[in-house]
């Protein structure tokens, strides 16, 4: 019984992070109408300069975070404004292709720069844990958790109750409409890109502190948020924690049952199921 | 009389391949199985994709499974060649026609999206099966003769070749154009949407998993990571989208062409070669996003303003 609560405490603590992680990419596709295929090499930028800040400079990484968020949300408006401006009304395929194409550029420049090597994130803190009920509780992910979470939310208000907010969601939903209200679209793309990728930095900051990094990490992240911006809905921008749980709890549970071989099995396979009996996400209107 | 020279062009153009044996050395068949087996691929990809305008991501998975085909049967079951590539088509056609028939209800990126997580979940239960070999992989019987493979990879992507073209004057495949242009209306036309679109996967399907099978025989050893590799789905749509999608030709040219600058950057500068395909696609798609088949067409009239108008249509 411990054990399965113990497996379930981790498995939500895991889908806090993991509600972040793909936070970025539905919000690039639910505005922009690209399914960013460089989401995950973006997540590993950010968890790179976590990483130097705080071997380099001596940062902690929690503090280091909104400098992160920074760099990546630079990088991401250049590569809009550069890049997939100029394809944004082309065909879906190629849109996905491009950003394809910049994630193999990203993650070979990763590799060339940074080695293949695997490192991680340790403060002097890492090991600290404390015990709740018969339940052993890493504070490292706790706070992780915490952050995932409160950001995220801090986002979903952001987008609720500001101007640029506002002028996000209108692009979203009609952009004929928001540009006859005066909204610029190259901007607003631009900030939105920017702000995925920034999410995508801080959740590469995070996960550098629970797990190892090496320039590979991005293929599989990326597919991952797929999933779970799927399984949440796109039309909520709260729908990425359900989904974030949903799968951390899921991917616990299998790897106790079945082992952790058959994690990657029933993470798309709820992916499947969702997109087959309900293509909205959980929490989206049925159709 | 087009068609005349383009009949007798192509004739030229398959019986100089097929005689490349006998010119070339062994470096250039062994390079030559590849690329066929890769234009196979796009070819394949190009019935669903390109025509009926489904992005899939599940084309890795039928060619892991005409491998796996070959592999058991020959491995396991003992049971010759041509068997095991019957079960490996058997296999990638009606697991093309169950999954169809699920995922085939979803548009755009939530098709896509769907066959790639399927790429994800067959490399798992793969790895865990008995009869497969687990994670470990199978050892094939060797067969030491490249000429074999090689034409066996040129009858196949002729046969998918001629297969594209049918489809290209054909009602089946101008139905599946209806259906990628406008579902709805194609439906409202008397277009059967469900039945021509399963067609088309399982169609794809064949071919990928025909490929699959000689890679398998070919290479003599399999594992689950190596043949549902999703990169290789990811390659055949950037050879037919970079050749032209939707186009009879454009996919094997498009397969050519990169595998031959890609190969020889592998050789020459070898460090660059691994960043030679995002960098193509990036230039590519900014400036000829509709492919080489549409390049060769639009080219000759516009000249360089050719580019500036690709980039011109779709930006924002």
């Amino acid at each position: 019984m411990s054990l399965l609560a113990q497996v379930l405490v981790s498995g939500v603590l895991l889908g806090g992070l993991y509600a972040l992680m793909a936070l970025g990419l539905a919000l690039v596709w639910g505005v922009l109408n690209i399914v960013n295929l460089s989401h995950g090499a973006l997540i590993m930028l950010g968890a790179y300069v976590t990483y130097f800040l705080f071997t380099g400079a001596h940062l902690d990484p929690f503090i280091a975070l909104p400098i992160t968020a920074v760099v990546l949300f630079v990088v991401g408006y250049v590569i809009e404004r550069g890049i997939l401006n100029y394809v944004i009304r082309g065909p879906m395929f190629n849109t996905l292709l491009i950003t394809f194409g910049i994630e193999v550029v990203l993650t070979y420049l990763a590799q060339l720069a940074f080695s293949a090597d695997f490192r991680a994130i340790n403060p002097s803190y890492a090991g600290a844990n404390f015990a709740l009920a018969g339940v052993t509780i890493p504070l490292v992910q706790v706070v992780v958790f915490a952050v995932a979470i409160g950001l995220t939310i801090a986002m979903w208000l952001f987008l609720l109750h500001t101007r640029i907010g506002r002028g996000i969601r209108a692009s979203a939903q009609n952009l004929v409409a928001a540009r006859l209200y005066g909204v610029d679209p190259k901007r607003i793309y631009a900030l939105t890109f920017g702000l995925g990728a920034a999410l995508a930095g801080v959740t590469g900051g995070l996960y550098g502190t629970v797990s190892q990094i090496n320039p590979y990490i991005g293929g599989p992240l990326t597919a991952k948020s797929f999933a779970i911006a799927i399984i949440g809905g796109l039309d909520n921008p709260l729908g990425v924690i359900v989904g974030g749980l949903v799968l951390g709890v899921v991917e616990s549970l299998t790897a106790l049952y079945f082992g952790s071989t058959y994690r990657d099995v029933a993470s798309f396979g709820v992916l499947l199921l969702v997109l087959i009996l309900r293509p909205k996400g959980l929490l989206g209107r049925t159709t | 009389m087009k068609t005349t020279v383009g009949i007798v062009v192509s004739a030229i153009v398959v019986a100089a391949l097929a005689a490349l044996p006998w010119y070339g050395n062994s470096v250039l068949v062994q390079f030559g199985i590849s690329v066929l087996l890769l234009a196979t691929l796009a070819q394949g990809w190009n019935i669903i994709g390109g025509f009926t305008g489904y992005a899939s991501f599940g084309n890795s998975v039928f060619y892991g499974l005409g491998a796996y085909g070959v592999a058991i049967a020959m491995v396991q079951l003992k049971l010759p060649f041509w068997v095991g590539m019957l079960l490996g088509l058997g296999l990638a056609v009606v697991f093309a026609a169950l999954l169809g028939l699920a995922v085939l209800r979803l548009r755009g990126h939530y098709f896509a999206i769907a066959t790639l997580g399927l790429a994800f979940i067959m490399t798992a239960i793969v790895s865990n099966l008995e009869i497969a070999g687990r994670n470990i992989g199978l050892v094939l019987p060797l067969l030491k003769s490249d000429f074999l493979f090689y034409e066996l990879a040129l009858a196949l992507l002729v046969l998918a070749t001629l297969t594209v073209f049918w489809l290209s004057r054909s009602r089946f495949g101008l139905g599946l154009i209806a259906i990628r242009e406008n579902e709805e209306g194609a439906a409202v036309m008397g277009v059967n949407t469900t039945l021509y679109k399963v067609l088309a996967f399982m169609l794809s399907a064949a071919f990928s998993g025909l490929a699959g099978g000689i890679y398998a025989y070919y290479i003599t050893f399999i594992d689950p990571v190596g043949v549902f590799d999703v990169s290789l789905n990811v390659k055949m749509i950037i050879m037919a989208v970079f050749g032209g999608p939707g186009s009879v030709l454009g996919p094997v040219v498009g397969a050519f062409v990169l595998s031959t600058i890609s190969e020889v950057l592998a050789t020459k500068v070898t460090s660059f070669a691994s960043m030679f395909f995002g960098v193509v696609i990036v230039i590519a798609v900014v400036f000829m996003p509709r492919g080489l088949a549409d390049f060769a067409e639009r080219f000759r009239r516009l000249r360089f303003r050719y580019f500036a108008e690709n980039v011109r249509t779709h930006r924002l």
